[in-house]
């Protein structure tokens, strides 16, 4: 089983290098909802054509609560993708998340157990952000087929999260805990107040049949791996078996380009000056002649 | 034919005899030459110049054997193995050249016949086949013209002699073992060594095409003398190379305008198109280009030497007396030209120079960098050309130019209550602080009043991805409750013009960022550490750092030369013992300082320092008096920085008042730095500049750091404690100034926004529980604040440092400013607010940080020009449809700016566009002609977009500063 190429390049890179395959995505259907990397906003040149219809009644409505009618929604994009970025600051083992093409709100992510009964799992999920972030619930997980799991609803597949995170708090609460503690639900097993009694008795009562429920449950969700996404998004996460003639140099790529990002870019590469000896707060206090660049 | 083709110096000619010589055999062209030659030295025999009057039909005879001669020998290929060819061994036998060279020099030694000569030799050297400068038979005769050359002569012989010495220059980077020969040959001769360098320089800083090949050629034996020890050592040892080149520039600067004629109001800096119209400044400028360059190739010794002539034989002697002339004219003037130098240097070593000069030069006693920043605000065009020389330093990403505008009075974190430390790295998850910033949009410009063609709108897509949610959807997405049932896939109209501001704070930021990595400390806060830079600790450190400068200025320009005459820094250029130099009197240095100027300079007696006050203090003064006139001194909280300044105006003019309260001759500035005025002192400060040599400056050293330690301790007194003294014995003076204007009390509430509505007794203390993170910030902060103010009241009164302070002050006064000004101004704190230091950045942009009640912070600034705005609209009628007018006007301005590069200086009225692309899609509501008087309206509307420039910068930087770089 192998990674799609473009997921692991989005994963390996942290955000700027996204596969071709994403890349095409991104310009066919180009503003609205730019990759977290390439975050650059939609090109709007500003000799383009104004947009002149006339405002929906509904946008005028929202406009006239002033400025932050006017702005929260940047506000709302700008606070997922920093949380999307302390994500990818923790290097949650096993975790990885997308956020979708269409709306910053809902991220997509699979999570790769490594060992305990859970062991060898790949499970898809869904992250689905309340609208009034940070403000509001707390995010909600929800596993493509739902995994046999004490804390997983045997229907719809949502974790229960709640119970981790009572009450979000702005600040204090991040996304990257939740995913967190997605991770943990499949090491340390809790069986209270369960959303799957059946688990939850099986495992206090009879853990051999409860882990042998649990290989069936991961060999279902693994034969599943290389359906096609459930939601029809160019950011989804898909898998697809190795072909060569597009993983191989994804992956060459991968190793090779450990670089930092703005290495890419050697033109614009703007360099400071410093003659400020580390330590001291004197300009002009390097013994040495200045660094030649 | 061949005569005038030679004389022509006609190329395209010689390809026709090139071919009629390709069918010869070798052995006809030998006996050709030989033919010739026989011919020739009949002559040379026969007519002995000194005897007979040569005809000038022999002469012309000689002449046109040659010129065939020499063809036949630049068309001979070597022989094998490199060998000479037979023509080449023939000439190097006969010694054909010399014996040449003598029956001219034994004629009249006209230019017309050096100038032959010059010809000559450049086609022999340009065009040989085979290497002949091997040869010394060939080399020394050259040597021997070239040196006949040096003299005087006509312009013509000159730019011949340069082309030659370039041509010879390029074959010496090609070829370096020549180079020994040219050595070799100029000792035989006794004569002085490198004599092909020593003839260039006199034409350093020559203009046209003459200076240029000059310049060009010395470039190359630069980039030779990098890997060649011994050219290095010589030009460097032994030549007037680098004194010629810096004390150069004092000349050409000498002779650039000392005021210029600006354009108009709105010009403040000059820009190629203007600089392009001042032949002297284009010189000025080839021949800093060419230091630049030199700088650039040539060998460390050199590099050095030239940078520490620079610094002591241009910047200090004639730079900074020029920043310190009389009339605001000549200052604005000379600030103008030290913005274009910075910006015309790329060589960090040269650039480096430049900013120790700004940073930490001292001219009469004070940092030239304070007397800049204290002009800024002028309220004249000065001020505005200070502003644009600040905004090109600040645009270097130059760590110790930052270090010593801002961050060293942001390193100690006293301008914060304590407890707010640990913010300054916090990053702001949800835009509080754009949101906070955001909401100063005064209302008449507030989005939805604008007509469509100023709101771009455009439909962005936003939708709350919930279409595919399972069971218990969210709440219904309060945008879009029209398309409920369709899962909400609705655009919503977004300020397209915000995208804008975003996209260019991500590249600011990024390449902002990225050129900081090179930087000494992140200035995060903990490192470097406040706890070690204390305004008592740091203060020392200053002063024993200041000593250190002052008693060894040049620990950054070392003076690597033995016995270096002194940088003959004023008008001789050929200093009285010719004797020992290596080029004799042609030597020009190209116009000079006047003799005025370096006798006023040199003879001025000492003054007595009561006498007058220093310039910069009058300039203050000046400053202050117009600032206490002018509206500034309206605002209560104005007093930080320009009362200070004003106080020392005051304190100034009674000097003795200051005496008595300092008990020394110092006079306190508003960035605490002393002035010691000790007569003698400056007297040593003034001979040191003036006198170059080494010996005398080692001794004049010597002689200053033993005057000068014993008041460097009384220099490291606090910084505070003076600028204490100032504000409170100002204090009763100021009492009686600060009537209740309306803009003023509703301001308060914006000085202090979390401390000041909050009582004390009002405090839930059971509301700071873990839950309430930020209440329990604000409690910490309340706690702070009493603390402080019980223990350390007498120590700090917090200060960000004079150049904060006076940007904010500008900006404050932002509706009276004209509208370029409060370009530049917005423009500078948007820059300043792009870097990536989160003391910086938590200064600028968190509008949740927790200041110091004394410390004014942008935001506040913000505010208070908000409640400013909104008065103006409530008791202005017509503000809305001025707005509008504004707005179409500066969009006009735009795209015209976009169109054309330069902007016509004529702009007193604007009025509506023709160009404007924007307009031309929609039909505009016919925008009336506004004057750009009316700097209320014009700044409202850059209040507004100014605001939304500075919420994109604190968005992005909640992303871009916190982005893991390496993965």
């Amino acid at each position: 089983t192998y990674l799609n190429d473009f997921w692991e390049k989005g994963r390996s890179d942290g955000e700027e290098q996204s596969g071709e395959q994403q890349q095409q995505q991104q310009q066919r259907a180009s503003p609205a909802r730019p990759s977290f990397g390439k975050k650059q906003l939609p090109s709007i040149p500003k000799n383009a054509v104004p947009v002149t219809k006339p405002a929906s009644p509904a946008a005028t409505a929202q406009l006239a609560n002033g400025t932050h009618a006017s702005y929260g929604p940047f506000y709302l994009e700008y606070s997922l993708l920093a949380e999307f970025t302390l994500v990818i600051k923790q290097k949650l083992p096993g975790i990885y998340v997308q956020p979708s093409y269409k709306s910053a709100l809902m991220w997509f992510g699979v999570i790769f157990i490594r060992h305990g009964l859970y062991q060898d799992g790949v499970f898809k999920f869904t992250v689905y952000i309340p609208d009034n972030y940070p403000d509001g619930e707390c995010p909600r997980v929800v596993f493509d087929i739902p995994v046999f799991h004490p804390l997983v609803d045997p229907v719809s597949g949502e974790l229960d999260v709640r119970r981790a995170f009572t009450k979000w708090r702005r600040n204090h609460n991040h996304i990257w805990q939740v995913l967190m503690y997605a991770r943990t639900v499949f090491y340390k097993i809790n069986t209270m107040e369960p959303l799957n009694p059946e688990a939850a008795v099986l495992y206090d009562k009879d853990v051999q049949l409860f882990k042998s429920k649990v290989v069936d449950s991961v060999k279902l969700c693994n034969s599943h791996l290389f359906d096609q996404p459930k939601m029809d998004d160019p950011y989804a996460i898909s898998f697809s078996s190795w072909n060569p003639a597009i993983h191989d140099e994804a992956k060459e790529r991968m190793f090779t380009h450990k670089r930092r990002p703005e290495d890419h870019q050697k033109g614009l590469q703007v360099s400071g000056l410093s003659w400020v000896k580390p330590g001291s707060t004197q300009p002009f206090s390097k013994d040495d002649n200045p660094p030649q660049s | 034919m061949m005569a005038s083709m030679v004389a022509n110096g006609n190329r395209d000619g010689r390809q026709g005899e090139a071919l009629v010589l390709k069918g010869v055999d070798p052995e006809t062209c030998m006996i050709v030459f030989k033919n010739h030659w026989a011919q020739v030295v009949k002559i040379l025999e026969k007519h002995d110049p000194l005897r007979s009057n040569t005809s000038s039909n022999m002469a012309s005879a000689v002449q046109n054997y040659v010129e065939h001669m020499l063809f036949l020998l630049m068309e001979e290929d070597a022989g094998q193995a490199g060998a000479m060819g037979p023509i080449l061994e023939f000439v190097v036998m006969e010694n054909v050249m010399e014996r040449l060279f003598l029956w001219s020099l034994r004629r009249q030694f006209t230019d017309d016949m050096k100038l032959e000569q010059l010809k000559m030799y450049e086609m022999i050297v340009g065009q040989a086949r085979q290497p002949l400068l091997h040869h010394k038979p060939v080399l020394r005769p050259l040597m021997m013209l070239l040196s006949s050359c040096s003299g005087t002569a006509g312009p013509e012989v000159e730019a011949e002699l340069v082309s030659l010495l370039n041509q010879l220059c390029c074959v010496l980077a090609k070829d370096q073992s020549v180079l020994e020969l040219f050595f070799h040959t100029s000792e035989d001769q006794g004569a002085a060594n490198f004599l092909i360098f020593s003839l260039l320089i006199p034409f350093i800083h020559r203009e046209g095409l003459v200076g240029q090949q000059a310049r060009d050629a010395l470039l190359l034996i630069m980039s030779l003398s990098a890997e060649n020890q011994r050219v290095a050592q010589h030009i460097a040892e032994n030549t007037y190379f680098c004194p010629v080149l810096a004390t150069g520039l004092s000349g050409l600067y000498s002779s650039l305008p000392t005021k210029l004629e600006v354009p108009g109001e709105e010009w403040h800096c000059l820009h190629r198109e203007d600089w392009l119209q001042m032949p002297t400044l284009v010189q000025f400028l080839n021949s800093l280009e060419f230091c630049n360059a030199v700088i650039q190739v040539a060998h460390p010794s050199i590099r050095d030497q030239l940078v520490s002539y620079i610094y002591n034989g241009f910047l200090v002697p004639v730079l900074a007396p020029a920043l310190h002339k009389l009339t605001l004219e000549e200052v604005m003037t000379t600030t103008a030209y030290l913005d274009l130098f910075v910006r015309s240097v790329s060589e960090p070593i040269l650039l480096q120079t430049f900013l120790s000069f700004i940073l930490l030069h001292r001219h009469e006693n004070v940092h030239i960098l304070d007397t800049l920043v204290s002009r800024i605000n002028t309220p004249f065009q000065l001020g505005t050309v200070s502003l644009a020389l600040f905004q090109t330093l600040i645009g270097l990403y130059c760590e110790d130019v930052m270090l010593q505008l801002i961050l060293r009075y942001l390193i100690p974190c006293n301008h914060m209550m304590l407890s707010q430390r640990r913010v300054v790295k916090e990053r702001d998850f949800y835009s509080v602080s754009a949101a906070k910033i955001l909401a100063l949009t005064p209302s008449c410009c507030s989005p939805e009043h604008s007509p469509p063609p100023l709101r771009q709108l455009d439909s962005i897509l936003w939708s709350k991805g919930t279409d595919n949610s399972p069971n218990t959807g969210p709440l219904p997405p309060p945008l879009c409750k029209e398309e409920q049932e369709e899962h909400c896939q609705s655009p919503i109209y977004l300020d397209v013009n915000y995208l804008h501001y975003l996209y260019n704070a991500r590249l600011g930021i990024s390449s902002c960022t990225r050129a900081c990595q090179v930087w000494s400390a992140p200035y995060d806060g903990e490192d470097p550490p406040p706890e070690e830079y204390q305004p008592s600790a740091l203060e020392e450190a200053g002063a024993r750092g200041r000593q250190a400068q002052t008693v060894n200025p040049k620990r950054s320009h070392p003076h690597p030369r033995p016995r270096p005459p002194c940088p003959p820094q004023t008008t001789d250029p050929a200093p009285t013992n010719q004797l020992e130099l290596e080029w004799d009197d042609s030597y020009d240095a190209g116009p000079v300082v006047s003799p005025e100027a370096a006798t006023a300079e040199s003879s001025r007696p000492p003054q007595p320092p009561a006498a007058e006050p220093p310039k910069h203090i009058q300039e203050m003064r000046r400053t202050a008096i117009m600032l206490v006139k002018g509206s500034y001194i309206e605002e209560s909280d104005f007093q930080d920085d320009v009362m200070v300044y004003d106080l020392v105006a005051k304190k100034d003019e009674d000097h003795f008042k200051v005496s008595s309260l300092q008990e020394k001759d110092e006079v306190p500035l508003s960035n605490g730095l002393s002035l010691p005025l000790h007569p003698t002192n400056m007297e040593v400060n003034s001979s040191e500049v003036i006198k170059g040599s080494k010996e005398v400056k080692a001794h004049v050293e010597d002689h200053n750091s033993n005057l000068q330690s014993p008041l460097a301790t009384e220099v490291g007194d606090d910084l505070m404690d003076q600028y204490e003294e100032l504000i409170r014995t100002l204090g009763s003076d100021e009492a009686g100034t600060g009537g209740s204007s309306p803009v003023k009390t509703v301001d308060k509430e914006f000085r202090n926004p979390v401390v000041t509505p909050m009582e004390e007794d009002e405090v839930d203390f059971s509301s700071f529980s873990v839950d309430t993170p930020e209440l329990e910030k604000q409690h910490l902060s309340l706690f702070g604040t009493k603390l402080r103010s019980g223990s350390t009241k007498s120590h700090s009164v917090p200060f960000t440092g004079p150049f904060v302070s006076v940007l904010l002050s500008r900006l404050e006064n932002m509706l009276d400013n004209s509208l370029h000004v409060n370009l530049l101004l917005t423009g500078i704190l948007a820059q300043l607010a792009a870097y990536p230091q989160p003391l910086l950045q938590s200064f600028l942009l968190n509008t949740n940080m927790v200041f110091q009640p004394s410390v004014r912070s942008l935001y506040q600034v913000l505010a208070s020009l908000k409640n400013q705005i909104e008065q103006q609209a409530s008791t202005k009628k017509d503000f809305p449809e001025l707005i509008t007018s504004a707005q179409h006007c500066l969009l006009a301005r735009e795209s015209s700016l976009k169109g054309q590069d330069t902007n016509s200086g004529d702009s007193r009225e604007c009025s509506p566009p023709e160009a404007g692309r924007m307009m031309k899609s929609s039909p505009p509501p016919q925008p009336k002609t506004i004057s750009l008087a009316r700097t209320e309206v014009f700044a409202t509307v850059l209040f507004t977009e100014f605001l939304k420039e500075l919420a994109a910068i604190a968005q992005e930087h909640s992303i871009l500063s916190h982005v893991p770089m390496e993965e």
